[in-house]
């Protein structure tokens, strides 16, 4: 035989491969159609309008930004053109700076330039046949204008209260859930880091990042601090909402822990002696006038680790409260414990029930408590928009409920411990200058410890008038000292304000 | 609607509509051109193609699908009928065992060839040989698809 | 007279009459149609958008023109050669081309980048080099009429081809970080495109003549039949190659394209599952070293897996692409209405030769990108039926190969601009602006045309290389 030749090339015919082979392509083009249907179809509405689009980025250069009104019509924020006919961002008053944030060519956007870049630059229109259309309209982008609850004159007046502290205030109408005042401080100066002159723009935001108080930080929506007694409100929802507790409850151990403390679980919890009440067993009003640690730490135990979280996660602890901006989660505890609700242990729950221990809120929760107890038990959505508009015509954000977290008549019973706590006979030595004059007056005063021997946060949270609550508030200074020294005071002047002015 | 709109819609979803039927149109003749090989024998082991024929029958081009075994000659009871004086009444036979394609010269006058060179009885062969019975060449070669 | 003195006339080339293609005509027609109704679309849109007002109108009849009068040439030219050759492909690539003038068209002109480009713009350059590669596909269709150049040469062709790659090592120009183009004088080009095209004639060459000794089984390797240990090292040859494009030239898809064409084409040679399970082994090998080792692909690699962590910087180009992808959605924002620009300059540098798909994409739609995909598995199914009809195994393993190529390569870039794989830098062929992408993938589809011809003079008489047994025998009978 010559030439040896080989059988196999004839055994395996390369057909098969081939067709084998173009099966594995025709799975990878698959595949890719998968991928492609992905992007485009299942996450497109996400990536669209994201702040990096370049489409939002070219109306930010191009198109002259809706305008941001208060509640009275006074401009907030407003665009101006440079010499180069380019529009820029003019922000008149630097109280709203932590709100509104700023619109500028070189640093993006914050707050609600940020929030509503789609809406303020006219990429995402108010309704989605618009927007199909004015992909080919001749003026592609129709910018809204944005009126928002927040009264300016407000703003500008609890900036001006909290003077050089930082902290923040929250006041808003309980019946609708509009934001009136949303103040942080220290504020910025938004309208230099929006400047056309890049320099100028450069120095602002570089002064303001390496400020130490952080000013970009609004300490309304996304600082968390100890709430200290304030959040007594909190464990009262708690312990009277689940029937732990009724207004008459007395606990018979309370006198003499105030004297040696209360043990528990081998642990004593000190509170400081109430000169006038100490030595008899008080009822839950007179409880909350005096602010007795003792007997809300005993009434959180008695309302149980679950419930004390569970009433907490309704009021919006536990996440974001869906706000027109984005806001930090409040929390009762680290959670991760055995005990129930999170918490690691009794002496936890016992110190968290009157706001120490891991307990953490936001103003902007604290003030949405208050509103709470104020609304009778109802919990609005907290908004800031209220409309927006163009030529084409405007959209009004109405008010929603958003939990209806307790009866009536619980929301009475706290309603009238708070309104003891500040126009009470002793009720009103801890809280000096809370009291809208000639008006019902409910609030409660918080002296929030910290580690070390720094200065407590000083709070108050409150409303009036107390039998017909047109305002809440939340006031927050940062190691301000007692509640009753720096918080009250500003509380009981904006209030009086609001209803002087606004309400009228 | 805004006519303007309209017509830019109109010119667009034209645009994709006639990618479409170009697709459409392809995917037709791919179909088509399937069915043709389809309709070919799919026992076919491999084929043999006239490359070179100096007679009428088989003509230049013609196409043999080949079974298992395949007999070459100028009777007409074989299954490749070489009408050609050069060509024996049963001059070879081609036959696939196994794993491979072997040829065998059938004591045939003028004899057999692969790649141009005389057999002597039984020789493998592969696709792409070409094997030549009187004055009649083919080309082994695989079956269409 | 013998039969052996028998010499055969009229094999192969018969007298050359023309031979109408009327499944060819029919297809360019739409071709026609349909790139003038794309060009109306962008010429329309553009006229809006520029001064509010309705004009229809095409965006440049006269490139779009002098295109489809190419078309119109290169399908008279294979008429009248009168070969029987494929009718499908020319306008499944013409139609490709087609999209990719159109984005040219779109694309702001001034990015074409070369002496030539300043004068004519992005989409000049771009028609130039369809022209000449719609010239190459007719010429090499009609022309080809034996694959004996191919397959005879196959060493030299692949000491060209390393010849080609130690060039781009020395000379080539750094572009995006790769070393990629070689420039001689006003010239410049991207061999490794060409080198696609070495690489599978060498291997069509290779494993036609060694398929029998590859599918020897002689080495076991635990639960794995391999063959011979010397005929393995083509393979780890072939993976030092691919991972030296890695590290020398940076060009990762390049050596991806390689790599998985050379492994595809052992497997339909062989049928061995087992090469491929090694050199994917070996694949996942090279890629975790390579990652570890060199920063420019664990960047790379990075930004696929997480390019939102740095949207700014190194993930700015992908998220660039997703977002483009995303604002396309179904049927597309229309030519023209997409790709907003900032300051004047789009937000996707490299769009034109990196990101077509993504612009196409984004204009288009799902919908357009389906029917895009939809062309490649065209070509591909083209292809893999010139193979399967094939007369012989170096023409069908040829025909496999150069459409996997393509296949492959789509696939490649396709799936970086989708974030499915890490993104390379190789182009989308037949779209992609750029002369040397153009070329390489004309000469691709002017051998499969050629190739598809059943006319084609018959493949040589196969030369065996004798098997180690044949070998012994010879051996004791001498």
């Amino acid at each position: 035989m010559t030439g040896g030749r080989g059988p196999a090339s004839a055994a395996t015919p390369i057909g098969r491969g081939v067709v084998r082979l173009g099966l594995v392509l025709l799975v990878a083009f698959a595949i890719l159609a998968g991928g492609a249907g992905y992007w485009q179809v299942v996450r497109s509405a996400d990536l669209v309008g994201r702040p990096d689009d370049p489409l939002l980025i070219a109306a930010a250069r191009n198109v002259v930004r809706g305008e941001i009104r208060d509640r009275d019509g006074h401009v907030l924020a407003t665009s101006k053109r440079d010499k180069n006919r380019e529009p820029y961002r003019v922000y008149p008053s630097m109280a709203v700076a932590p709100v509104i944030g700023y619109a500028s060519r070189q640093f993006g956007t914050a707050g609600l330039e940020r929030a509503y870049d789609a809406q303020l630059s006219g990429i995402r229109a108010a309704d989605p046949v618009d927007e199909l259309l004015s992909k080919f309209a001749t003026d592609r982008y129709r910018p809204q204008d944005l009126t928002l609850s927040l009264s300016l004159d407000l703003q500008k007046e609890a900036v001006r209260l909290l003077g050089k502290d930082r902290g923040a205030v929250v006041m808003l109408d309980p019946r609708n859930g509009e934001v009136l005042a949303l103040a942080s401080t220290p504020t910025y100066d938004a309208g230099a880091i929006a400047s056309p002159d890049a320099d100028t723009a450069k120095a602002a935001f570089a002064t303001v990042v390496a400020d130490r108080d952080k000013p970009l930080l609004d300490r309304a929506i996304q600082g968390r601090y100890v709430p200290g007694s304030v959040f007594k409100i909190v464990t009262s929802i708690a312990a009277l909402g689940s029937g732990a507790i009724t207004p008459d409850t007395r606990f018979t151990r309370q006198p003499q822990a105030e004297k040696n403390g209360l043990l528990v679980s081998g642990f004593r919890i000190r509170d400081g002696h109430h000169p006038f009440t100490g030595s008899r067993a008080l009822d839950y009003p007179e409880a909350v006038e005096v602010s007795c640690n003792i007997y809300f730490a005993l009434a959180g135990l008695a309302t149980g680790g679950e419930n004390l979280a569970d009433w907490a996660a309704k009021l919006g602890f536990g996440g974001p409260i869906p706000f027109d901006l984005p806001t930090a989660s409040s929390q009762v505890t680290n959670g991760g414990g055995t005990f129930g609700g999170g918490f690691a242990d009794d002496v936890e729950l016992a110190n968290a029930a009157y706001g120490q221990a891991e307990t953490l809120a936001t103003p902007l929760q604290m003030a949405l408590v208050a509103a709470t107890v104020a609304d009778r038990g109802t919990l609005m959505k907290p908004r800031l928009v209220t409309r927006l508009s163009n030529k084409d015509g405007a959209t009004d954000v109405g008010p929603a409920v958003w939990r209806e977290v307790m009866s009536p008549e619980i929301a009475a019973e706290i309603n009238a411990a708070m309104v003891r706590a500040v126009e009470g006979d002793e009720g009103r030595l801890f809280t000096p200058g809370a009291k809208v004059p000639g008006v019902l007056t409910a609030g409660k005063t918080g002296t929030a410890q910290l580690d070390g021997s720094a200065r407590p946060h000083s709070w108050f949270i409150g409303f009036a008038p107390a039998d017909d609550p047109q305002v809440a508030i939340a006031v927050l200074v940062e190691s301000g000292g007692s509640g009753a020294s720096r918080a009250s005071p500003i509380a009981g002047r904006l209030m009086a304000r609001y209803l002087d002015t606004v309400a009228k | 609607m805004d006519p303007i709109v309209a017509t830019i819609w109109l010119i667009r979803i034209l645009f994709l509509g006639l990618l479409y039927l170009f697709l459409f149109g392809v995917v037709r003749v791919l179909m088509r051109d399937l069915r043709a090989a389809a309709r070919e024998p799919v026992t076919a082991l491999g084929r043999l193609i006239v490359v070179a024929s100096e007679v009428e029958e088989p003509a230049l081009g013609t196409v043999f699908p080949l079974d298992a075994v395949a007999t070459l000659g100028r009777d007409v009871n074989n299954t490749i009928v070489v009408d050609d004086g050069f060509a024996s009444t049963e001059h070879a036979v081609l036959s696939f065992r196994g794993r491979a394609w072997y040829l065998e010269d059938l004591d045939s006058t003028n004899g057999t060839y692969l790649n141009g060179a005389p057999i002597d009885g039984l020789a493998s062969a592969a696709f792409g040989d070409e094997i030549q019975v009187g004055r009649v060449r083919f080309r082994l070669e695989r079956a269409g698809t | 007279m013998t039969a052996a003195n028998f010499v055969p006339t009229g094999i192969g080339i018969g007298p050359i009459r023309p031979r109408f293609r009327r499944r060819e005509l029919g297809l360019l027609i739409l071709v026609g149609i349909a790139l003038t109704a794309g060009s109306v679309s962008l010429g329309t849109t553009r006229a809006l958008l520029a001064d509010g007002t309705l004009v229809v109108q095409a965006a440049d009849p006269v490139r779009l023109a002098i295109f489809l009068g190419a078309l119109g040439v290169a399908h008279l030219a294979q008429v009248l050669a009168g070969r029987r050759t494929d009718q499908v492909l020319l306008p499944a690539v013409a139609m490709l081309g087609g999209l990719g003038l159109l984005l040219m068209e779109r694309l702001p002109q001034d990015q074409a980048g070369s002496a030539f480009g300043d004068s004519l713009g992005l989409a000049g350059v771009q028609l130039l080099w369809l022209l000449i590669a719609t010239g190459v596909i007719s010429v090499l269709a009609i022309v080809v009429r034996s694959d004996t150049w191919l397959r005879r040469y196959k060493y030299t062709w692949a000491a060209a081809g390393i010849v080609l790659l130690l060039l781009t090592f020395v000379l080539g120009e750094e572009s995006n970080g790769a070393l990629l183009t070689i420039r001689v004088g006003p010239f410049s080009g991207q061999p490794t495109e060409l080198l696609k095209v070495i690489l599978v004639v060498f291997l069509a060459g290779y494993l036609s003549e060694f398929r029998p000794l590859l599918i020897d089984e002689s080495t076991r390797l635990g639960p794995l039949r391999l063959p011979p240990v010397p005929y393995l090292l083509p393979m780890v040859a072939m993976w030092a190659i691919a991972f030296g494009i890695v590290v020398i030239q940076r060009d990762l898809g390049a050596a991806l394209l390689f790599f998985a064409v050379f492994l595809a084409l052992v497997y339909v040679a062989t049928a061995r599952i087992s090469y491929v399970v090694i050199g994917l082994i070996l694949l996942v090998l090279g890629g975790f070293a390579a990652y570890r080792l060199f920063p420019h692909v664990a960047i790379r690699v990075d930004i696929w897996l997480d390019p939102f962590a740095d949207p700014s910087g190194n993930g700015y180009q992908v998220i660039q692409a997703l977002i483009a992808f995303a604002r396309g959605g179904l049927l597309g924002t229309g030519l023209g209405a997409g790709l907003p620009m900032v300051g004047g300059t789009l937000p996707i540098p490299a769009i034109h030769t990196d990101f077509p798909l993504a612009a196409l994409g984004e204009e288009l739609g799902l919908i357009g990108v389906l029917a895009i995909l939809g062309l490649y598995l065209v070509i591909i199914e083209r292809g893999l039926r010139i193979a399967a009809a094939a007369a012989d195994d170096f023409r069908a393993l040829l025909a496999a190969g150069l459409a996997l190529v393509v296949g492959v390569q789509a696939f490649i870039i396709a799936a970086g601009n989708l974030k499915l794989i890490p993104l390379t830098g190789i182009t989308l062929p037949f779209i992609s602006y750029g002369g040397s992408s153009l070329l390489a993938n004309a000469l691709v589809v002017g051998l499969l045309l050629a190739l598809s011809d059943r006319g084609v003079e018959a493949p040589p008489p196969p030369r065996r290389s004798r098997s180690r047994l044949d070998r012994l025998l010879h051996r004791s009978a001498a």
